[in-house]
């Protein structure tokens, strides 16, 4: 199966789980203080689309008392937007994507450098300090959460 | 914190002599991990990123902070070289001083027109080394950095190198003098290089 098949699929499903889930009218959910690494959109042997790669990471604020779950990302700084973990194992820092970040009840999960980050794959333009990116999470329960990034 | 660092410094650098014990160092007090005694830099010759032959001698009279990473590396590269040209900017006229390299672990997607305009959105003094995969691996194995190139399940990157994270501080004589852990700040960063500067 392709990566846009996959993709596509993908986005059928998160769109029927959102729809059915329905988005609450009083946000249990919210994004703090998303910020993006600086990136170059960078050429890649002569090929007009973008490459290059970027980071954004935010502190997911989950007030109410379900559990709620982040599950992908969009954006169109990138190709591609991907959910990914920095983690250590023998003397080297790894990473990994993960399909899904758990938010528990009452609780924060910060993204944030060396750990969890939303990968941008393939930069469409340079993102530059000062400016912002605009990117979409899609949670479990609350649906599609617009964001605004800070580029630093 | 110290120790456990220590631990996983003496796991990582088996070929290094290695303390954090506060103030032990003979002349710089360092915040960083120390190397008792300083051990020469090994040399090298690869291609820079400014289109010339790069050695690591070309900097002698220079602190230099010598990092390792790729231009596809999303999160823990970008957060080095950036704390980086944050210290430079701390140091003011003094960060003259401080000339830092970037060698790449991913010579296949980063020839040296890449390295130098990714560097360069950091810091355009930044300079950026490739060579063939063995000259590289040779360099690799001289500073105990570790890679792990990996085609990862799950992501539309092509594939991922896993790669030691830390950087070196080699001072003006071309002695390593610290290493530097990922995530170390930029105050602390700083004030090593200071202290190397001025040692």
């Amino acid at each position: 199966m392709t990566c846009r098949v996959r993709a596509l699929i993908l986005w059928a499903l998160l769109g029927i789980a959102v729809s059915a889930s329905g988005q609450t009218a009083d946000a249990k959910v919210r994004v703090d203080s998303a910020w993006a690494r600086r990136a170059p959109m960078l050429a890649m042997g002569g090929a007009k689309t973008g490459s290059g790669t970027g980071a954004i990471y935010a502190a997911i604020v989950n007030a109410g008392s379900d559990p709620d779950a982040l599950l992908a990302a969009a954006s169109d700084a990138a190709m591609a937007v991907e959910i990914h973990e920095t983690y250590q194992d023998s003397g080297m820092m790894k990473m990994r994507p993960v399909t899904k970040i758990e938010i528990p009840a009452g609780k924060t999960v910060e993204m944030k450098p060396g750990g969890y980050h939303i990968m941008l794959l393939n930069l469409t333009r340079d993102l530059k300090a000062g400016e912002t990116v605009e990117l979409t999470l899609v949670f479990q329960k609350a649906g599609r959460i617009p964001v605004t990034a800070q580029v630093k | 914190m110290g120790t456990v660092w220590n631990r996983r410094l003496a796991v990582l650098l088996p070929l290094f002599a290695f303390s954090l014990a506060a103030g032990a160092a003979e002349t710089a007090d360092l915040k960083s991990g120390v190397f008792k005694p300083p051990r020469p830099a090994p040399d090298f010759s690869l291609r820079g990123s400014d289109g010339a032959e790069l050695t690591l001698s070309r900097y002698r009279g220079k602190v230099v902070a010598l990092g390792f990473g790729y231009t596809s590396c999303p999160d823990v590269c970008p957060t080095t070289l950036f704390y980086l040209a944050q210290v430079r900017e701390k140091l003011g006229a003094a960060a003259k001083g401080l000339q830092v390299v970037y060698v790449t672990v991913d010579p296949e997607r980063d020839d040296t027109e890449r390295l130098k305009k990714y560097l360069a959105s950091f810091d355009p003094t930044f300079i950026g080394a490739t060579g063939s995969p063995g000259q590289l691996a040779e360099v690799r194995k001289a500073y105990g950095i570790q890679i792990s190139r990996q085609t990862v399940p799950g992501t539309q990157s092509a594939y991922l190198v896993h790669h030691s994270s830390f950087v070196y501080l080699i001072d003006r004589a071309g002695n390593i003098r610290a290493l530097l852990p990922f995530g170390v700040s930029v105050d602390d960063i700083a004030h090593d290089v200071k202290a190397l500067l001025s040692g």
